[in-house]
C-alpha cells in the first residue's frame, strides 16, 4: 500500500512534501468536509543522503491548532476507516511506541479510561497534531488532518475514548456517568463570585 | 580512603588466585555440604560438592582499587565484580539484616550500582537522573549533597525499555554519568557542583544514554542508546577533566568513520574487507542501523584495549536491510588510546530477533588446549556463552547456556551460528515459539567472576516469543522497530534462572530455577558467597560452589539492579542493593505477583549493625535536603 521511495525518484519526492508537509501544515480541515484524495504514504527508507524525510520529532506543541472543543469524529464507528487508521497506526510506528496491541509500552496506554491529555476525540486529534511532552511528536506536520482523524477512529474502536460532548468532565478527570467531584464546578463559581466581594482581595487575583 | 582489611582477607594477586588456599578451599566445601544437606526449598541442579573442581580461570583484578571501596560498577577494568571481603561468610551469612535504607523518590527501573570512595556513597537515581552523595561516616548515611541535571521530559519517551540509568563513574574528584537527554555530565564529588557537561546526541532523534560511563586513567568512555530507534551507534571517549571529546568510533558506515585502519585484524575471513559497515546493507540503510553502544565496557591494562559490545541492527524487521548489518550484534576490540579498531567480531550475523551483543565481557585468562588464552567471556544474548581469544577474536568456546531453538549450534570454523529456517520472523505471519525472546537469554544485567571457582555466575532468561514482523518506515524519534510479539515462559514455566557457569568447558555447574525473571547482576566474595535479586524482590546469597541458597530477604520492589560490598568507616562489611523494579523486567509485568515499582536502597550487615547502633543518635545529621523529583515527569510506565 505504501511506496518504497527507490521507485518514484525525486519527482515522487517533491509531490510528497507538498502533498502532506504544506498544505496538512497550513491548514486544519474540519472533519464535515471532503475528504482529500488519498495522500501517499511516506516512502520506507530516505534515499542517500537524506536526511529524514518526515519533519517530525519537533518539540511539542510546534503547531497551533484551532479547533471547536466538542467536535465529533465523523470518521467514528466506520469500520473501512477504523481498519485504515489501524493500518496507519502501525506504519507511522505508533505501535512501535503504544504497543501493537496499544495497550502500552514505551508510550501510554490507550485501551484504558486514563487519558493525561483528555479522551475526546477533539483531544486525541490534538495530542497527535500538536505532540506532548514526554516524547510524542507533532504529526500535525507531517499527516493530513484526515488521517489523524482516521487513526482517531481506530483509537475510539479501542473503547477507552469518552465521547465529543464529554470534553470539559474530561478534563476534570472525570469518567464519564461517573462524575468523581459533581459539586466542584458549582464550587468554584460560588467561591468566586463570594471571594470578589471579600475586602482586601481584589478579585482579579482569583483569575490569575 | 584505604581501610585496612581485616587479617584473615585474601588479597587478589594477578593469576595466582585460585589455588591460594587448598586447606582453606576444602574446609568451605565440608561447610557447604552440611548447609546444602538442610537448604531451602528452592528447585536447583548441583554437583556433589566433594567433586566440585575449579576451571582454573583466572582474573587479573586492576587496578587494584581499596579492598574495602567500590569505585567502579564492575569493581574492576575486566568486570569481575569479585570483593576480597570475607567478613560476611558461609557461617554468618543467615544474620543479614537491614542496616538502613534510603528512598530516593524517582519510579522507574533502578540498575545501577552504588559506588562506595572513602566515607561517601554515590547514587544516580533513573530518569530524571538525580545524583546524590551520602555521608557513611554518620548514622542512617544521611545526605551530603544532591544534584538534579533536568533532563527534557522527551527523553522519557524516546527509550526503547524504561528511563534508566546502568551505573555512574567516579574519577579524579569527579562523579561522571550520563543523563538520558543525551548528555555526559562531570560532578564535582566533594561540592555536588557542575564541572562540565557535554551534549553528546540528539534526543529528540532517538538517541538516548543510558549506559554506564567507564573511566580508565584520564578517559572515561560513552556510548549511546535507541537500537530501536534507528540511531547511528557509536562509542566514544572524553577527556575526565574537561569532557573533551578526544575520539568517537562509529558501528557503521566506511572504515574511517569505524576507526577500522591497517592495524585491523578480525580472526575470520567473512570480517575481513574494505568499509563493511556501508557494503553489508543495503544503500544509505547503514546510517539508521542502531549498533548503539548501552552496555558494559572492559579493559585491560597490559593489552591497552577496550571490549564491548554493539546493540541490535534497525530496524528490527530483518527484510529490510539484507546483509549481515555489520557492525550490529558484534563485539570490538580497540586501543584505549586512539579508539583504532583490532578485531571485531559478530556474535548474531543479520540478527533476525534482537539479540544485542551489549551485555558485559568479562576478561579471564582461562586454560584451553594446554595453552593460557587471554580470553572474554560474553553471555550473549542469542543463548551462545562464547569464551573469545581476546587478543585475537577467535571462538574458543561457545556453548548455549539456557533454552534455545532459533539456531542448533555454532560452526566452530566460522564462529557462525547454525540458523533453524523454522525459526525465521516472516512478514505479517506470526512464527511461533521462538526461543528466546527478543531480550534473550540473558540482557544486560552482569555476571561475576570468582577466581576461587574460576566460574562465571549470571541471572538469565527462559522466555520464548510468537513473532510477526512488520515493514516500518525510518521517522525520526520514532520507533524504527516492526517486531510484534507475545512473550512466555520456556519449557519449565519459570521465566528465570541464576547459574554457574563453567567458561573452559562451556557447561551448567548448577543452577536455580526462579519463576520470576532474574534480571539483577551477581556479585561473588571471596567466602564464596555469591548474591543476587530477582525481579519478584527476593535477595539471595548462595554457595559459590552448589548453589545451595544461604539467605533470602524480600525487598520492597524487584531486584534489577547490581548489588556491591564494603567495608563502612566502622570497619563493618556492608552489602548494598537497590529495590526498584522496571527496564526490561516489564516484559513480564503482568505475572501474577509482579511487584509495584519502588526506590529503595537496601544496606545490610551482620545483625543490622551498624552505626546506629551507637547510643546518642537521635536526629539526622543531613546537611542537604533530598531533591524531589517532578511527578510529572516520573508517573509514566
Amino acid at each position: 500500500m505504501y511506496c518504497k521511495f527507490s521507485g518514484y525518484g525525486w519527482a515522487a519526492l517533491g509531490a510528497f512534501a507538498l502533498i502532506v508537509c504544506g498544505p496538512a501544515r497550513a491548514q486544519t480541515r474540519a472533519p464535515d468536509e471532503k475528504p482529500l484524495a488519498q495522500p501517499a504514504i511516506p516512502p520506507l527508507t530516505p534515499p542517500e543522503g537524506l536526511p529524514a524525510l518526515i519533519p517530525l520529532g519537533e518539540a511539542a506543541g510546534a503547531y497551533a491548532l484551532d479547533l471547536p472543543d466538542d467536535v465529533p469524529n465523523l470518521l467514528q464507528g466506520q469500520p473501512g476507516m477504523v481498519a485504515e487508521g489501524h493500518r496507519r497506526f502501525i506504519e507511522m510506528n505508533c505501535a512501535g511506541c503504544h504497543g501493537y496491541d496499544a495497550a502500552g509500552a514505551m508510550g501510554p496506554n490507550l485501551t484504558d479510561k486514563y487519558w493525561r491529555y483528555g479522551g475526546t476525540p477533539v483531544q486525541i486529534f490534538k495530542s497527535i497534531y500538536e505532540g506532548r511532552p514526554g516524547g510524542m511528536p507533532a504529526w500535525g506536520g507531517a499527516l493530513p488532518a484526515q488521517e489523524i482523524w482516521k487513526i482517531v477512529a481506530f483509537i475510539e474502536s479501542l473503547g477507552g475514548t469518552y465521547p465529543a460532548d464529554f470534553y470539559h468532565q474530561a478534563r476534570q478527570g472525570d469518567h464519564q456517568g461517573e462524575l468523581t467531584a459533581p459539586e466542584v464546578m458549582p464550587t468554584i463559581s460560588a467561591t468566586a463570585a463570594t471571594s470578589a466581594q471579600m475586602p482586601n482581595r481584589p478579585a482579579a487575583d482569583l483569575r490569575k | 580512603m584505604q581501610r585496612t582489611l581485616p587479617p584473615t582477607s585474601i588479597r587478589c594477586g594477578e593469576q595466582s588466585f585460585s589455588r591460594a588456599h587448598p586447606r582453606r578451599l576444602f574446609a568451605a566445601i565440608v561447610i557447604v555440604a552440611l548447609i546444602a544437606a538442610g537448604g531451602p526449598g528452592i528447585a536447583r541442579s548441583a554437583p556433589s560438592p566433594a567433586s566440585f573442581q575449579p576451571t582454573g580461570a583466572t582474573a587479573n583484578f586492576a587496578p587494584n582499587d581499596p579492598p574495602g571501596e567500590w569505585r567502579r560498577q564492575a569493581h574492576d577494568y575486566a568486570n569481575t565484580r569479585y570483593s576480597t571481603l570475607d567478613q560476611i561468610t558461609q557461617e554468618n551469612v543467615g544474620r543479614l539484616r537491614v542496616a538502613w535504607t534510603f528512598s530516593d523518590g524517582t519510579q522507574y527501573g533502578h540498575e545501577g550500582a552504588p559506588l562506595v570512595i572513602g566515607d561517601t556513597m554515590y547514587l544516580v537515581t533513573p530518569f530524571p537522573n538525580i545524583a546524590y552523595a551520602l555521608d557513611l561516616s554518620k548514622p542512617g548515611s544521611p545526605i551530603e549533597w544532591s544534584f538534579d541535571p533536568a533532563p527534557t521530559p522527551m527523553a522519557v519517551g524516546k527509550v526503547c525499555c524504561d528511563a534508566v540509568l546502568r551505573g555512574w563513574a567516579y574519577a579524579d574528584g569527579k562523579l561522571i554519568y550520563n543523563v538520558l537527554d543525551g548528555h555526559t555530565i562531570a560532578l564535582d564529588a566533594k561540592t555536588g557542583k557542575l564541572v562540565w557537561r557535554i551534549k553528546m546526541s540528539n534526543v529528540a532523534s532517538g538517541a538516548t544514554m543510558t549506559m554506564p560511563v567507564m573511566v580508565v586513567g584520564n578517559k572515561l568512555f560513552v556510548g549511546n542508546s535507541g537500537g530501536e530507534m534507528g540511531v547511528y551507534g557509536w562509542i566514544a571517549a572524553l577527556d575526565v577533566d574537561t569532557g573533551k571529546e578526544l575520539w568517537r568510533a562509529y558501528s557503521m558506515g566506511a572504515d574511517d568513520q569505524v576507526k577500522i585502519g591497517p592495524d585491523f585484524k578480525p580472526f575470520y575471513p567473512w570480517l575481513r574487507g574494505k568499509n563493511l559497515g556501508v557494503t553489508t546493507w543495503p544503500a544509505g540503510a547503514w546510517k539508521h542501523g542502531g549498533a548503539a553502544v548501552w552496555g558494559w565496557i572492559s579493559y585491560d591494562p597490559l593489552l591497552n584495549m577496550i571490549y564491548y559490545g554493539t546493540s541490535n541492527p534497525s530496524p528490527r524487521v530483518p527484510s529490510q536491510r539484507p546483509g549481515l548489518n555489520l557492525w550490529s550484534s558484534a563485539v570490538f576490540a580497540r586501543n584505549a588510546d586512539t579508539g583504532m579498531a583490532k578485531w571485531a567480531f559478530q556474535f548474531t550475523p543479520h540478527d533476525q530477533w534482537d539479540y544485542d551483543a551489549t551485555n558485559e565481557n568479562v576478561l579471564i585468562d582461562v586454560p584451553i588446549g594446554g595453552k593460557i588464552h587471554r580470553a572474554l567471556v560474553q553471555f550473549n544474548r542469542n543463548g551462545f556463552a562464547y569464551t573469545l581469544d581476546r587478543e585475537t577474536g577467535e571462538v574458543l568456546v561457545a556453548k548455549p547456556f539456557g533454552n534455545i531453538n532459533w539456531a542448533t549450534g555454532i560452526d566452530m570454523k566460522t564462529g557462525q551460528p547454525i540458523i533453524n529456517p523454522d525459526k525465521r520472523p516472516k512478514l505479517g505471519v506470526e512464527v511461533p515459539n521462538i526461543c528466546p525472546t527478543d531480550i534473550g537469554v540473558k540482557d544486560w544485567q552482569p555476571s561475576a567472576f570468582s577466581p576461587r571457582t574460576g566460574l562465571l555466575y549470571a541471572g538469565i532468561f527462559n522466555i520464548c516469543m510468537d513473532l510477526t514482523d512488520h515493514e516500518q518506515s525510518y521517522i525520526a524519534g520514532t520507533p524504527y522497530d516492526g517486531m510484534e510479539m507475545k512473550r512466555h515462559a520456556g519449557p519449565g514455566g519459570n521465566w528465570g534462572e541464576f547459574m554457574a557457569w563453567d567458561p573452559v568447558h562451556g557447561k551448567k555447574v548448577w543452577s536455580i530455577k526462579e519463576k520470576f525473571m532474574t534480571m539483577s547482576g551477581a556479585l561473588a566474595t571471596a567466602t564464596d558467597l555469591v548474591f543476587y535479586g530477582t525481579v519478584d524482590g527476593w535477595f539471595r546469597a548462595v554457595n559459590a560452589r552448589t548453589g545451595a541458597v544461604l539467605w533470602s530477604q524480600k525487598l520492597g520492589s524487584g531486584v534489577i539492579s547490581q548489588p556491591i560490598t564494603y567495608l563502612g568507616p566502622d570497619g563493618r562489611q556492608y552489602i548494598a542493593v537497590a529495590s526498584g523494579v522496571g527496564g526490561a523486567a516489564m516484559v513480564s509485568a503482568k505475572m501474577k505477583g509482579f511487584p509495584a515499582r519502588g526506590n529503595t536502597l537496601y544496606v545490610f550487615s551482620i545483625d543490622g549493625a551498624s552505626l546506629e547502633t551507637s547510643p546518642g543518635f537521635k536526629t539526622t545529621q543531613s546537611t542537604a535536603p533530598a531533591t524531589i523529583p517532578d511527578s510529572s515527569n516520573t508517573s509514566r510506565q
